[in-house]
């Protein structure tokens, strides 16, 4: 089972980004898409949660499917508490004891004492943990990541990516994790998309088989594929 | 911290101490109390307002006023300002109507609502002629400054625009309602006397200033101009308050 889209086109004014493009996302897995800033990478996961429409391209296997996000910033409402903000996405009417679901996720990001406050009163880490927690409480097939750890310090995306890990273990979606950061990509993802400039075109895919939760950045695999990745990227 | 709160606090002390002087000062070289009678003979005018009979009517009255036209300014500023600030050709109709209400003299409002209107209704018309650009205004501004990247979130999520007034652009225009019903307020009160001095219903603060000038009682027209300074202040402070208890995620 896969996300196919075949024969995108986009162009904002006369910048060209997508000419012709086609992907295959495997399903229940990450898929990481690397490349260059601003090759068309945010513009393609807008697509596909529908917030931008191509100018033509068919997308198979997005029917019917519900997609969460997750965003550079941790897009928090400032004047509701971490529980209301996760209670906010939540359909009262589709949803069973929501606040049941709110538990269960904030206890997996660790973040269950911090329920009843305000964003205001987190961290930049802890607020992005609580978007990692309303992305999977919200009852989607697929989870779209738009450099969400961009902002954050080496040690903080360290921990972030472990809370993300530990979850998708328990739940295994379908997820797009775009960023421009090779490490990132290697330590997080199945597969591994490079894109050119734009207008796009994947450069080469690879795959990785070793369970994330091994991997080590050090070991010689992954200096190997690190090296590999650089040298096409640029 | 409690330091500077506590020096800042004597300096305003100071501050008043020294307008009184002045006061005291160009009194005693005036010596008259037709020109500018001293603090103490206005201080004891304003103890006998305090205790003239009709003093509750008379400043109940006023307070009336204000608050009828607040509430016409407010209840209209906050429902077209959110109707502006998201529907650009609205605001495009709109702007050029607060423009004008907002750019024509004070006087000529009362002049024309003089030959309009019953003599009650003036100052309540001017007050809401006065508040409600300020409050549509700062509504507008609010929507404007609502954070796109939320609304997006929202929308990704599923959450329906009636969800998304309610829980997303209300909450984010708080503080902007506030602000603008801070500043409406405080020019409000100034209209609100002007528009009784000119219209002269049977009670207002503004009535009995007429009155108290014509008769040259510079003292009581000072008196009252402080008890009207004093319920600005404590309706500046009343809002400062509900502000406080109502954003709280602050």
């Amino acid at each position: 089972m896969s996300l196919k889209i075949n024969n995108l086109y986009k162009s904002f004014q006369d910048h060209t980004i997508f000419n012709d493009f086609s992907i295959e996302i495997p399903e229940n897995t990450i898929s990481c898409i690397l490349g260059p800033s601003g090759c068309g990478k945010t513009t393609l996961l807008n697509m596909m949660s529908n917030m931008i429409v191509p100018d033509s391209g068919i997308f198979e296997g997005f029917n019917e499917k519900i997609i969460s996000y997750i965003f550079q910033e941790p897009r928090l409402l400032p004047w509701k508490t971490v529980r209301e903000n996760i209670a906010f996405i939540l359909d009262k009417n589709t949803i069973e004891e929501p606040e049941k679901v709110i538990d269960k996720y904030l206890q997996l990001v660790e973040l269950e004492d911090f329920a009843n406050y305000y964003p205001a009163k987190l961290s930049g880490g802890m607020k992005q943990r609580v978007a990692i927690a309303r992305a999977f409480a919200y009852p989607s097939n697929i989870i779209l990541m738009d450099e969400p750890l961009k902002t954050l310090d080496f040690k903080l995306k360290q921990n972030l990516m472990k809370s993300f890990r530990s979850i998708w273990q328990f739940d295994k979606r379908t997820v797009v994790f775009v960023t421009h950061d090779v490490d990132e990509a290697l330590l997080f993802g199945n597969d591994i998309f490079v894109f050119s400039k734009a207008p796009v075109q994947i450069i080469e895919k690879f795959n990785i088989i070793t369970s994330s939760s091994d991997r080590l950045l050090e070991s010689t695999e992954m200096v190997d594929l690190k090296k590999k990745i650089l040298k096409i990227m640029h | 911290m409690r330091f500077s709160i506590t020096k800042n606090r004597i300096i305003t002390i100071i501050s008043i101490i020294f307008l009184l002087l002045c006061w005291k000062i160009i009194s005693v070289f005036y010596h008259s109390e037709f020109i500018l009678p001293s603090p103490e003979s206005t201080f004891l005018a304003i103890i006998k307002l305090l205790t003239t009979k009709n003093f509750i009517f008379i400043v109940g009255a006023t307070i009336s006023r204000g608050i009828i036209g607040f509430i016409f300014s407010f209840i209209l500023g906050v429902l077209l300002g959110i109707f502006a600030g998201i529907n650009t050709s609205f605001h495009s109709f709109l702007k050029p109507i607060l423009v004008v209400i907002r750019s024509t003299p004070v006087i000529s409002l009362i002049l024309l609502a003089l030959i309009w209107f019953k003599v009650d209704m003036v100052p309540v018309f001017i007050a809401f002629l006065t508040m409600f650009p300020f409050i549509c205004t700062n509504v507008i501004d609010g929507i404007r400054n609502v954070d796109r990247d939320l609304i997006e979130m929202s929308r990704i999520y599923k959450i329906g625009q009636t969800r998304i007034v309610k829980e997303v652009y209300l909450p984010a225009i708080t503080p902007f309602i506030f602000s603008g019903a801070s500043s409406a307020m405080g020019i409000g009160w100034r209209a609100i006397i002007i528009g009784e001095v000119l219209s002269q219903p049977q009670f207002g603060i503004g009535t009995l200033m007429q009155t108290a000038q014509t008769y040259l009682l510079v003292n009581e027209v000072i008196a009252w101009t402080f008890i009207a300074v004093v319920i600005s202040y404590i309706f500046e402070i009343a809002i400062r308050k509900i502000e406080h208890i109502v954003v709280i995620w602050k």
